[in-house]
Protein backbone atom coordinates (compact mmCIF):
# COMPACT_ATOMS: atom_id res chain seq x y z
CA UNK A 1 0.00 0.00 0.00
CA UNK A 2 2.73 2.46 0.69
CA UNK A 3 4.44 1.61 -2.05
CA UNK A 4 2.07 2.17 -4.45
CA UNK A 5 1.58 5.89 -2.25
CA UNK A 6 4.82 6.63 -2.94
CA UNK A 7 4.41 5.67 -6.68
CA UNK A 8 1.07 7.62 -7.48
CA UNK A 9 2.75 10.31 -9.01
CA UNK A 10 4.67 8.52 -11.04
CA UNK A 11 1.78 7.42 -12.11
CA UNK A 12 0.01 10.44 -12.84
CA UNK A 13 3.28 11.14 -14.83
CA UNK A 14 2.80 7.95 -16.88
CA UNK A 15 -0.73 8.34 -17.30
CA UNK A 16 -0.89 12.27 -18.70
CA UNK A 17 2.09 11.60 -21.00
CA UNK A 18 0.30 8.58 -22.23
CA UNK A 19 -2.62 10.54 -23.19
CA UNK A 20 -0.98 13.19 -24.53
CA UNK A 21 1.56 11.26 -26.75
CA UNK A 22 -0.98 8.46 -28.04
CA UNK A 23 -5.00 10.30 -27.86
CA UNK A 24 -3.78 12.67 -30.85
CA UNK A 25 -2.14 9.43 -32.84
CA UNK A 26 -4.51 7.50 -32.11
CA UNK A 27 -7.44 9.56 -32.92
CA UNK A 28 -5.83 11.11 -36.30
CA UNK A 29 -5.19 6.89 -37.17
CA UNK A 30 -9.00 6.42 -36.55
CA UNK A 31 -10.14 9.97 -38.31
CA UNK A 32 -7.68 8.74 -41.20
CA UNK A 33 -9.84 4.77 -42.03
CA UNK A 34 -13.04 7.27 -42.13
CA UNK A 35 -14.86 7.10 -45.41
CA UNK A 36 -17.09 10.19 -45.72
CA UNK A 37 -18.54 8.53 -48.63
CA UNK A 38 -19.96 5.95 -47.38
CA UNK A 39 -20.10 6.71 -43.55
CA UNK A 40 -17.97 4.12 -41.85
CA UNK A 41 -14.12 3.04 -41.51
CA UNK A 42 -12.12 1.22 -44.09
CA UNK A 43 -8.93 1.35 -46.05
CA UNK A 44 -10.22 3.67 -48.81
CA UNK A 45 -7.86 6.47 -48.00
CA UNK A 46 -4.85 4.06 -48.07
CA UNK A 47 -5.98 2.60 -51.10
CA UNK A 48 -5.98 5.79 -52.58
CA UNK A 49 -2.70 6.72 -51.83
CA UNK A 50 -0.92 3.77 -53.07
CA UNK A 51 -3.09 4.17 -56.52
CA UNK A 52 -1.05 7.09 -56.67
CA UNK A 53 1.30 6.92 -59.57
CA UNK A 54 3.79 9.29 -57.42
CA UNK A 55 3.88 7.68 -54.60
CA UNK A 56 6.30 4.90 -55.31
CA UNK A 57 8.12 7.34 -57.46
CA UNK A 58 8.45 10.03 -54.72
CA UNK A 59 9.16 7.04 -51.95
CA UNK A 60 12.07 5.90 -53.92
CA UNK A 61 13.53 9.61 -54.73
CA UNK A 62 12.80 10.14 -50.70
CA UNK A 63 14.69 6.83 -49.50
CA UNK A 64 17.58 7.07 -52.07
CA UNK A 65 18.32 10.75 -50.95
CA UNK A 66 18.08 9.60 -47.51
CA UNK A 67 20.67 6.55 -47.79
CA UNK A 68 23.23 8.56 -49.91
CA UNK A 69 23.12 11.52 -46.87
CA UNK A 70 23.06 8.74 -44.42
CA UNK A 71 26.51 7.37 -46.42
CA UNK A 72 27.85 10.55 -46.72
CA UNK A 73 27.64 10.95 -42.80
CA UNK A 74 28.78 7.56 -41.89
CA UNK A 75 32.26 7.99 -44.06
CA UNK A 76 32.45 11.30 -42.99
CA UNK A 77 32.07 10.76 -39.03
CA UNK A 78 33.14 6.97 -38.33
CA UNK A 79 36.73 7.46 -38.94
CA UNK A 80 36.78 11.47 -37.68
CA UNK A 81 35.22 10.90 -34.22
CA UNK A 82 37.26 7.70 -33.65
CA UNK A 83 39.99 10.24 -34.46
CA UNK A 84 38.98 12.44 -32.09
CA UNK A 85 38.22 9.86 -29.25
CA UNK A 86 42.11 8.77 -30.26
CA UNK A 87 44.46 11.35 -30.22
CA UNK A 88 42.68 14.49 -30.84
CA UNK A 89 41.20 15.62 -27.75
CA UNK A 90 42.76 18.90 -28.58
CA UNK A 91 40.71 19.21 -31.28
CA UNK A 92 37.28 18.15 -29.40
CA UNK A 93 36.25 21.58 -28.60
CA UNK A 94 36.31 22.94 -31.74
CA UNK A 95 34.79 19.57 -33.64
CA UNK A 96 32.39 19.41 -30.88
CA UNK A 97 31.50 23.26 -31.89
CA UNK A 98 31.64 23.39 -35.56
CA UNK A 99 29.32 19.60 -35.23
CA UNK A 100 26.99 21.66 -33.52
CA UNK A 101 26.12 24.75 -35.14
CA UNK A 102 23.70 23.22 -37.47
CA UNK A 103 21.36 22.97 -34.65
CA UNK A 104 22.18 26.56 -33.78
CA UNK A 105 21.47 28.02 -36.86
CA UNK A 106 18.04 27.86 -38.70
CA UNK A 107 17.01 25.95 -41.51
CA UNK A 108 15.80 28.44 -43.55
CA UNK A 109 19.03 30.41 -43.06
CA UNK A 110 21.11 27.71 -44.58
CA UNK A 111 18.82 26.67 -47.33
CA UNK A 112 19.01 30.16 -48.66
CA UNK A 113 22.40 30.37 -48.34
CA UNK A 114 22.67 27.41 -50.32
CA UNK A 115 20.44 28.26 -52.97
CA UNK A 116 22.67 31.43 -52.93
CA UNK A 117 26.34 29.89 -52.88
CA UNK A 118 25.86 26.41 -54.23
CA UNK A 119 27.66 26.56 -58.28
CA UNK A 120 24.83 25.71 -61.47
CA UNK A 121 26.03 22.25 -61.47
CA UNK A 122 25.48 20.94 -57.76
CA UNK A 123 22.00 23.05 -57.78
CA UNK A 124 20.48 21.08 -60.60
CA UNK A 125 21.07 17.87 -59.57
CA UNK A 126 18.36 16.80 -56.67
CA UNK A 127 21.19 14.90 -54.75
CA UNK A 128 22.76 18.11 -53.45
CA UNK A 129 19.89 17.98 -51.09
CA UNK A 130 21.65 14.70 -49.95
CA UNK A 131 24.83 16.71 -48.21
CA UNK A 132 22.58 19.36 -46.84
CA UNK A 133 20.63 16.43 -45.32
CA UNK A 134 24.07 15.50 -44.21
CA UNK A 135 24.64 18.90 -42.64
CA UNK A 136 20.83 18.97 -40.73
CA UNK A 137 21.66 15.43 -39.19
CA UNK A 138 25.53 16.24 -38.39
CA UNK A 139 24.63 16.95 -35.00
CA UNK A 140 22.77 14.00 -33.78
CA UNK A 141 24.98 11.37 -35.70
CA UNK A 142 27.93 12.88 -34.27
CA UNK A 143 27.05 13.30 -30.72
CA UNK A 144 25.16 9.51 -31.47
CA UNK A 145 28.80 7.98 -32.29
CA UNK A 146 30.68 9.75 -29.94
CA UNK A 147 28.73 8.50 -27.06
CA UNK A 148 29.00 4.80 -28.50
CA UNK A 149 32.72 5.17 -28.57
CA UNK A 150 33.38 6.94 -25.49
CA UNK A 151 31.63 3.48 -24.00
CA UNK A 152 33.82 0.90 -25.09
CA UNK A 153 38.14 0.05 -24.29
CA UNK A 154 38.28 2.05 -28.02
CA UNK A 155 42.55 2.39 -27.19
CA UNK A 156 43.23 -0.68 -26.45
CA UNK A 157 41.39 -2.28 -29.43
CA UNK A 158 42.82 -0.12 -31.94
CA UNK A 159 46.41 -0.36 -30.60
CA UNK A 160 45.68 -4.16 -30.83
CA UNK A 161 44.81 -3.92 -34.26
CA UNK A 162 47.34 -1.64 -34.98
CA UNK A 163 50.07 -4.00 -33.64
CA UNK A 164 48.65 -7.41 -35.40
CA UNK A 165 49.49 -5.00 -38.20
CA UNK A 166 46.50 -3.75 -39.32
CA UNK A 167 46.48 0.05 -41.09
CA UNK A 168 44.68 2.87 -40.08
CA UNK A 169 41.48 1.89 -42.37
CA UNK A 170 41.62 -1.14 -41.82
CA UNK A 171 41.43 -0.96 -37.81
CA UNK A 172 38.87 2.07 -38.55
CA UNK A 173 36.47 0.02 -40.68
CA UNK A 174 37.67 -3.76 -39.90
CA UNK A 175 37.85 -3.69 -35.86
CA UNK A 176 36.17 -0.66 -34.49
CA UNK A 177 33.32 0.16 -36.40
CA UNK A 178 31.88 -3.96 -36.24
CA UNK A 179 32.79 -3.11 -32.49
CA UNK A 180 30.36 -0.34 -32.46
CA UNK A 181 27.69 -1.30 -34.60
CA UNK A 182 25.02 -0.95 -32.68
CA UNK A 183 26.49 2.79 -32.14
CA UNK A 184 26.73 3.17 -36.01
CA UNK A 185 23.32 1.47 -36.72
CA UNK A 186 21.27 4.34 -34.48
CA UNK A 187 23.25 6.77 -36.15
CA UNK A 188 22.45 5.63 -39.16
CA UNK A 189 18.71 5.02 -38.88
CA UNK A 190 18.81 8.58 -36.82
CA UNK A 191 20.01 10.27 -40.04
CA UNK A 192 17.63 7.95 -42.38
CA UNK A 193 14.66 9.00 -40.58
CA UNK A 194 15.64 12.99 -40.30
CA UNK A 195 16.53 13.17 -43.93
CA UNK A 196 13.36 11.08 -44.76
CA UNK A 197 11.41 13.78 -43.49
CA UNK A 198 12.86 16.83 -44.10
CA UNK A 199 10.61 19.31 -45.47
CA UNK A 200 12.15 23.17 -45.28
CA UNK A 201 15.40 23.20 -47.56
CA UNK A 202 13.66 20.56 -49.94
CA UNK A 203 10.81 22.98 -50.13
CA UNK A 204 12.86 26.05 -50.33
CA UNK A 205 15.07 24.55 -52.78
CA UNK A 206 11.81 23.87 -55.32
CA UNK A 207 12.61 19.82 -55.17
CA UNK A 208 9.74 17.48 -54.36
CA UNK A 209 10.49 14.62 -52.32
CA UNK A 210 8.13 12.12 -50.54
CA UNK A 211 7.43 15.06 -47.52
CA UNK A 212 6.57 17.68 -50.33
CA UNK A 213 4.40 15.54 -52.20
CA UNK A 214 2.37 14.82 -48.75
CA UNK A 215 1.48 18.96 -49.24
CA UNK A 216 0.79 18.99 -53.00
CA UNK A 217 -1.44 16.02 -52.61
CA UNK A 218 -3.33 17.19 -49.66
CA UNK A 219 -4.82 19.92 -51.61
CA UNK A 220 -6.66 17.34 -54.08
CA UNK A 221 -7.41 14.90 -51.45
CA UNK A 222 -7.31 15.86 -47.36
CA UNK A 223 -8.29 12.71 -46.01
CA UNK A 224 -5.50 10.90 -48.35
CA UNK A 225 -2.91 13.22 -46.53
CA UNK A 226 -3.86 12.80 -43.43
CA UNK A 227 -3.58 8.62 -43.93
CA UNK A 228 -0.28 9.48 -45.89
CA UNK A 229 0.49 11.74 -42.36
CA UNK A 230 -0.01 9.20 -40.06
CA UNK A 231 1.66 6.24 -42.13
CA UNK A 232 4.81 7.69 -42.27
CA UNK A 233 4.72 8.65 -38.56
CA UNK A 234 4.07 5.22 -37.48
CA UNK A 235 6.19 3.90 -39.96
CA UNK A 236 8.94 6.16 -38.66
CA UNK A 237 8.49 5.91 -34.59
CA UNK A 238 7.99 2.08 -35.38
CA UNK A 239 11.23 2.15 -37.10
CA UNK A 240 13.11 3.87 -35.20
CA UNK A 241 11.28 2.09 -31.98
CA UNK A 242 12.92 -1.05 -33.14
CA UNK A 243 16.59 0.13 -34.18
CA UNK A 244 16.64 1.62 -30.42
CA UNK A 245 15.52 -1.93 -29.53
CA UNK A 246 18.20 -3.74 -31.53
CA UNK A 247 20.85 -1.40 -31.20
CA UNK A 248 21.40 -1.91 -27.26
CA UNK A 249 20.99 -5.48 -26.67
CA UNK A 250 24.03 -5.00 -24.51
CA UNK A 251 22.33 -2.80 -22.00
CA UNK A 252 19.28 -4.09 -21.84
CA UNK A 253 21.75 -7.94 -20.91
CA UNK A 254 22.92 -5.54 -18.27
CA UNK A 255 19.85 -4.74 -17.02
CA UNK A 256 18.44 -8.16 -16.68
CA UNK A 257 21.54 -9.10 -14.66
CA UNK A 258 21.48 -6.23 -12.31
CA UNK A 259 17.46 -6.83 -11.65
CA UNK B 1 71.81 7.85 -24.49
CA UNK B 2 74.14 10.81 -25.38
CA UNK B 3 73.50 14.17 -24.84
CA UNK B 4 73.46 14.59 -28.59
CA UNK B 5 70.67 11.98 -28.64
CA UNK B 6 68.56 13.83 -25.95
CA UNK B 7 68.56 17.20 -27.53
CA UNK B 8 67.40 16.13 -30.55
CA UNK B 9 65.02 13.72 -28.94
CA UNK B 10 63.64 16.93 -27.35
CA UNK B 11 64.03 18.93 -30.06
CA UNK B 12 61.88 16.71 -32.27
CA UNK B 13 59.30 15.79 -29.41
CA UNK B 14 59.22 20.09 -29.52
CA UNK B 15 58.67 20.35 -32.53
CA UNK B 16 56.14 17.62 -32.82
CA UNK B 17 54.15 19.51 -30.74
CA UNK B 18 54.21 22.41 -32.71
CA UNK B 19 54.28 21.74 -36.39
CA UNK B 20 53.62 17.44 -37.21
CA UNK B 21 51.65 16.51 -34.53
CA UNK B 22 48.95 18.93 -34.70
CA UNK B 23 49.28 18.73 -38.68
CA UNK B 24 48.62 15.35 -38.51
CA UNK B 25 45.50 16.29 -36.34
CA UNK B 26 44.58 18.65 -38.18
CA UNK B 27 44.45 16.23 -41.63
CA UNK B 28 42.32 13.78 -39.12
CA UNK B 29 39.97 16.00 -38.74
CA UNK B 30 40.07 17.65 -42.53
CA UNK B 31 37.20 15.73 -44.16
CA UNK B 32 34.97 17.08 -41.66
CA UNK B 33 35.90 20.65 -41.34
CA UNK B 34 36.01 21.38 -45.66
CA UNK B 35 32.59 19.23 -46.14
CA UNK B 36 30.92 21.80 -42.99
CA UNK B 37 32.94 24.71 -44.67
CA UNK B 38 31.29 23.47 -48.27
CA UNK B 39 28.10 23.16 -46.96
CA UNK B 40 27.52 25.05 -44.08
CA UNK B 41 29.65 27.67 -43.24
CA UNK B 42 30.02 29.13 -47.02
CA UNK B 43 26.34 29.23 -47.70
CA UNK B 44 26.08 31.00 -44.46
CA UNK B 45 28.84 33.41 -44.86
CA UNK B 46 27.37 33.68 -48.65
CA UNK B 47 24.12 34.85 -46.84
CA UNK B 48 25.77 37.74 -44.69
CA UNK B 49 27.27 38.66 -47.46
CA UNK B 50 24.30 39.31 -50.08
CA UNK B 51 22.24 40.68 -47.07
CA UNK B 52 24.67 43.80 -47.28
CA UNK B 53 24.67 44.54 -51.48
CA UNK B 54 21.90 45.83 -53.16
CA UNK B 55 20.50 44.46 -56.88
CA UNK B 56 23.65 45.56 -58.80
CA UNK B 57 25.94 43.97 -56.30
CA UNK B 58 26.66 47.37 -53.95
CA UNK B 59 27.19 47.54 -50.28
CA UNK B 60 23.93 49.13 -49.17
CA UNK B 61 21.72 48.89 -45.38
CA UNK B 62 18.57 49.01 -46.98
CA UNK B 63 17.84 45.34 -46.49
CA UNK B 64 18.54 45.54 -42.90
CA UNK B 65 15.84 48.82 -43.08
CA UNK B 66 13.42 47.28 -44.59
CA UNK B 67 13.97 43.91 -42.48
CA UNK B 68 13.10 45.98 -38.78
CA UNK B 69 10.26 47.59 -40.76
CA UNK B 70 6.41 46.52 -41.05
CA UNK B 71 5.41 43.79 -41.96
CA UNK B 72 8.59 41.93 -40.65
CA UNK B 73 8.68 43.78 -37.51
CA UNK B 74 5.70 41.95 -36.64
CA UNK B 75 6.76 38.97 -37.93
CA UNK B 76 9.91 38.93 -35.57
CA UNK B 77 7.85 39.59 -32.84
CA UNK B 78 5.49 36.96 -33.53
CA UNK B 79 8.30 34.52 -33.78
CA UNK B 80 10.00 35.82 -30.64
CA UNK B 81 6.92 35.28 -28.88
CA UNK B 82 5.73 31.70 -30.46
CA UNK B 83 9.49 30.82 -29.63
CA UNK B 84 9.08 31.72 -25.87
CA UNK B 85 5.72 30.74 -24.97
CA UNK B 86 6.05 27.62 -26.34
CA UNK B 87 9.18 26.90 -24.58
CA UNK B 88 7.81 27.78 -21.49
CA UNK B 89 4.79 25.85 -22.07
CA UNK B 90 7.31 23.03 -23.09
CA UNK B 91 9.67 23.25 -20.79
CA UNK B 92 7.97 22.75 -17.05
CA UNK B 93 6.04 19.85 -18.06
CA UNK B 94 9.06 18.42 -19.60
CA UNK B 95 10.96 19.24 -16.08
CA UNK B 96 8.67 17.38 -14.24
CA UNK B 97 8.03 14.26 -16.20
CA UNK B 98 11.79 14.17 -15.93
CA UNK B 99 12.15 14.82 -12.55
CA UNK B 100 9.56 11.91 -11.68
CA UNK B 101 10.94 9.33 -13.66
CA UNK B 102 14.67 10.15 -12.85
CA UNK B 103 13.79 9.89 -9.38
CA UNK B 104 10.95 7.20 -9.37
CA UNK B 105 11.48 5.08 -12.47
CA UNK B 106 13.25 1.71 -12.41
CA UNK B 107 16.39 1.90 -14.71
CA UNK B 108 14.64 -0.28 -17.30
CA UNK B 109 11.57 2.64 -17.23
CA UNK B 110 14.03 5.28 -18.01
CA UNK B 111 15.12 3.27 -20.59
CA UNK B 112 11.99 3.23 -22.09
CA UNK B 113 10.97 6.78 -21.34
CA UNK B 114 14.48 8.15 -22.98
CA UNK B 115 14.08 5.73 -26.56
CA UNK B 116 10.09 7.50 -26.63
CA UNK B 117 11.34 10.44 -25.95
CA UNK B 118 14.14 10.30 -29.02
CA UNK B 119 11.60 9.08 -31.20
CA UNK B 120 9.10 12.18 -30.61
CA UNK B 121 11.82 14.65 -30.47
CA UNK B 122 12.53 13.88 -34.26
CA UNK B 123 8.39 14.70 -35.32
CA UNK B 124 7.69 17.52 -36.48
CA UNK B 125 7.43 18.50 -40.19
CA UNK B 126 4.33 18.19 -42.12
CA UNK B 127 2.81 14.77 -41.20
CA UNK B 128 2.74 16.10 -37.77
CA UNK B 129 0.83 19.14 -38.51
CA UNK B 130 -2.20 16.91 -40.63
CA UNK B 131 -2.04 14.51 -37.81
CA UNK B 132 -3.47 17.16 -35.01
CA UNK B 133 -5.80 18.36 -37.82
CA UNK B 134 -7.38 15.08 -38.03
CA UNK B 135 -7.36 14.61 -33.95
CA UNK B 136 -7.84 18.04 -32.67
CA UNK B 137 -10.06 19.30 -35.23
CA UNK B 138 -13.38 20.20 -34.96
CA UNK B 139 -14.41 16.57 -36.01
CA UNK B 140 -11.70 15.18 -34.68
CA UNK B 141 -12.28 12.08 -32.05
CA UNK B 142 -9.32 13.68 -29.87
CA UNK B 143 -11.69 16.60 -29.63
CA UNK B 144 -14.86 14.00 -28.57
CA UNK B 145 -12.61 12.33 -26.43
CA UNK B 146 -11.79 15.14 -24.57
CA UNK B 147 -14.95 16.85 -24.62
CA UNK B 148 -16.34 13.49 -22.97
CA UNK B 149 -14.32 14.38 -20.13
CA UNK B 150 -15.88 18.37 -19.74
CA UNK B 151 -13.09 19.71 -21.62
CA UNK B 152 -14.01 21.41 -24.58
CA UNK B 153 -11.09 22.74 -26.58
CA UNK B 154 -13.43 25.08 -28.62
CA UNK B 155 -15.14 26.92 -26.26
CA UNK B 156 -12.78 29.60 -26.15
CA UNK B 157 -11.17 31.12 -29.12
CA UNK B 158 -9.10 28.26 -29.97
CA UNK B 159 -8.25 27.20 -33.43
CA UNK B 160 -5.38 25.09 -34.38
CA UNK B 161 -4.60 27.41 -36.97
CA UNK B 162 -3.58 29.92 -35.23
CA UNK B 163 -0.43 31.02 -32.88
CA UNK B 164 -1.95 28.91 -30.27
CA UNK B 165 -2.71 26.09 -32.02
CA UNK B 166 1.01 26.09 -33.35
CA UNK B 167 2.38 26.38 -30.11
CA UNK B 168 0.23 23.42 -28.91
CA UNK B 169 1.21 21.30 -31.89
CA UNK B 170 4.96 22.14 -31.34
CA UNK B 171 4.70 21.05 -27.60
CA UNK B 172 4.10 17.11 -29.16
CA UNK B 173 8.51 17.43 -29.86
CA UNK B 174 9.20 19.39 -27.34
CA UNK B 175 7.79 18.32 -24.04
CA UNK B 176 9.85 14.99 -25.22
CA UNK B 177 13.27 17.45 -25.96
CA UNK B 178 13.03 18.75 -23.01
CA UNK B 179 12.77 15.41 -21.00
CA UNK B 180 16.15 14.05 -23.38
CA UNK B 181 17.86 17.45 -22.45
CA UNK B 182 17.11 18.19 -18.84
CA UNK B 183 17.39 14.27 -17.56
CA UNK B 184 21.27 14.27 -16.95
CA UNK B 185 20.81 17.49 -14.64
CA UNK B 186 18.23 15.90 -12.74
CA UNK B 187 20.12 12.81 -12.31
CA UNK B 188 22.98 14.92 -11.05
CA UNK B 189 20.99 15.47 -8.00
CA UNK B 190 22.44 13.01 -6.29
CA UNK B 191 20.49 11.10 -3.95
CA UNK B 192 23.35 11.52 -0.93
CA UNK B 193 23.03 15.47 -1.35
CA UNK B 194 19.57 15.29 -0.34
CA UNK B 195 20.18 12.74 2.73
CA UNK B 196 22.96 15.21 3.42
CA UNK B 197 20.75 18.06 3.55
CA UNK B 198 18.62 15.86 5.67
CA UNK B 199 21.59 14.78 8.11
CA UNK B 200 22.25 18.80 8.42
CA UNK B 201 18.72 19.42 9.83
CA UNK B 202 16.79 20.74 6.28
CA UNK B 203 13.44 20.10 5.25
CA UNK B 204 12.73 18.78 2.14
CA UNK B 205 11.69 22.42 0.99
CA UNK B 206 14.78 23.74 2.35
CA UNK B 207 16.86 21.30 0.53
CA UNK B 208 14.92 22.45 -2.56
CA UNK B 209 15.18 26.09 -1.85
CA UNK B 210 18.85 26.20 -1.37
CA UNK B 211 20.61 23.32 -3.04
CA UNK B 212 18.13 21.36 -5.71
CA UNK B 213 16.52 24.09 -7.70
CA UNK B 214 20.21 26.68 -7.54
CA UNK B 215 21.41 23.77 -8.87
CA UNK B 216 19.14 23.01 -11.68
CA UNK B 217 18.04 26.18 -12.36
CA UNK B 218 20.90 26.98 -14.83
CA UNK B 219 19.98 23.37 -16.59
CA UNK B 220 16.89 24.76 -17.32
CA UNK B 221 17.73 27.98 -18.30
CA UNK B 222 19.55 26.34 -20.66
CA UNK B 223 16.92 23.80 -22.04
CA UNK B 224 14.65 26.30 -22.38
CA UNK B 225 16.94 28.51 -24.51
CA UNK B 226 17.43 25.48 -26.83
CA UNK B 227 13.51 25.05 -26.86
CA UNK B 228 13.20 28.45 -27.91
CA UNK B 229 15.78 28.37 -30.65
CA UNK B 230 14.12 25.61 -31.94
CA UNK B 231 10.26 26.65 -31.72
CA UNK B 232 11.48 30.02 -32.84
CA UNK B 233 13.11 28.69 -36.28
CA UNK B 234 10.85 25.96 -37.11
CA UNK B 235 9.30 25.95 -40.64
CA UNK B 236 7.32 23.53 -41.81
CA UNK B 237 4.55 22.89 -39.12
CA UNK B 238 3.99 26.11 -38.69
CA UNK B 239 3.41 26.58 -42.73
CA UNK B 240 1.74 23.39 -43.19
CA UNK B 241 -0.95 24.70 -39.93
CA UNK B 242 -1.24 28.33 -40.88
CA UNK B 243 -0.77 28.66 -44.20
CA UNK B 244 0.57 31.58 -43.94
CA UNK B 245 -2.40 33.38 -41.58
CA UNK B 246 -0.18 34.39 -38.85
CA UNK B 247 3.07 36.41 -39.95
CA UNK B 248 5.99 34.59 -39.01
CA UNK B 249 9.65 35.44 -39.87
CA UNK B 250 10.29 31.63 -41.28
CA UNK B 251 7.08 31.64 -43.29
CA UNK B 252 7.78 35.31 -44.46
CA UNK B 253 11.39 34.40 -45.86
CA UNK B 254 9.73 31.03 -47.74
CA UNK B 255 7.19 33.61 -49.38
CA UNK B 256 9.80 35.79 -50.37
CA UNK B 257 11.93 32.63 -52.02
CA UNK B 258 9.14 31.24 -53.37
CA UNK B 259 8.40 34.35 -55.07
CA UNK B 260 4.66 34.55 -53.41
CA UNK B 261 5.87 37.91 -52.25
CA UNK B 262 7.57 39.90 -54.74
CA UNK B 263 10.18 42.81 -53.38
CA UNK B 264 12.06 44.47 -55.60
CA UNK B 265 14.83 44.24 -53.25
CA UNK B 266 16.47 40.44 -54.19
CA UNK B 267 19.01 40.14 -50.97
CA UNK B 268 15.53 41.36 -48.22
CA UNK B 269 15.09 37.21 -47.78
CA UNK B 270 18.75 37.57 -46.63
CA UNK B 271 18.44 40.41 -44.72
CA UNK B 272 15.65 38.06 -42.79
CA UNK B 273 17.43 35.27 -42.34
CA UNK B 274 20.28 37.11 -40.69
CA UNK B 275 18.14 38.34 -38.48
CA UNK B 276 17.07 35.09 -37.95
CA UNK B 277 20.28 33.94 -37.23
CA UNK B 278 21.25 36.62 -34.64
CA UNK B 279 18.40 36.01 -32.57
CA UNK B 280 19.12 32.54 -32.55
CA UNK B 281 23.13 33.13 -31.65
CA UNK B 282 21.72 35.60 -28.56
CA UNK B 283 19.86 32.21 -27.60
CA UNK B 284 22.21 29.61 -27.92
CA UNK B 285 25.49 31.26 -27.25
CA UNK B 286 24.22 31.59 -23.14
CA UNK B 287 22.87 27.95 -23.64
CA UNK B 288 26.58 26.74 -24.90
CA UNK B 289 28.18 28.52 -21.89
CA UNK B 290 25.69 27.06 -19.39
CA UNK B 291 25.94 23.49 -20.70
CA UNK B 292 29.79 23.54 -19.92
CA UNK B 293 29.34 24.65 -16.42
CA UNK B 294 26.72 22.61 -16.16
CA UNK B 295 28.80 19.53 -17.11
CA UNK B 296 31.10 19.92 -14.43
CA UNK B 297 29.15 18.32 -11.78
CA UNK B 298 27.27 16.76 -13.65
Amino acid sequence: MFAKLKNLPLGIVLFISGVFVLLPLGSAAEFSLRQPASNDHGLNNYLWIFEQPEFAHYIGISIALASVASLILLVLLVPTVVWLNLKGQKLRPFVDFITLMPLVIPVVALAIGAQNSLPEFAQTNQFILSFLYAVLAMPYAYRTLDTGLKAIPLKTISEAARGLGANWFVAIFRVITPVIRGTVLSALFMSLALSFGEYTVTSLLHWDTFTTWVTVISQQNVMGAIALSVFSLLAIFIFLLLVGLLAKPATSQALKEEE
Amino acid sequence: MSQAEIQTRKGASLRGTLSGQSLGLILGILPLVSFMGVFFFWPLWSVLWSSFQDNVGAFTLANFQVALGEPYKTAFSNSISLGLISAISSAIPGAVIAYVIESRGGERLRQFVASISGVLSTTGGVPLAFMFIAAYGAEGSATAVLRAFGINIYAGTFTLYSLAGVIFVYSYFMIPTMVIVFSPAVHGIRKEWQEAAKNLGATTAQFWRRVGIPLLFPSFISSLLLLFAAAFSAYATARAMTSGSVALVPLMIGNLVDGNVINDQMNLGKALAMGMVLVSLVAMIPYLLIQRRASRWQ
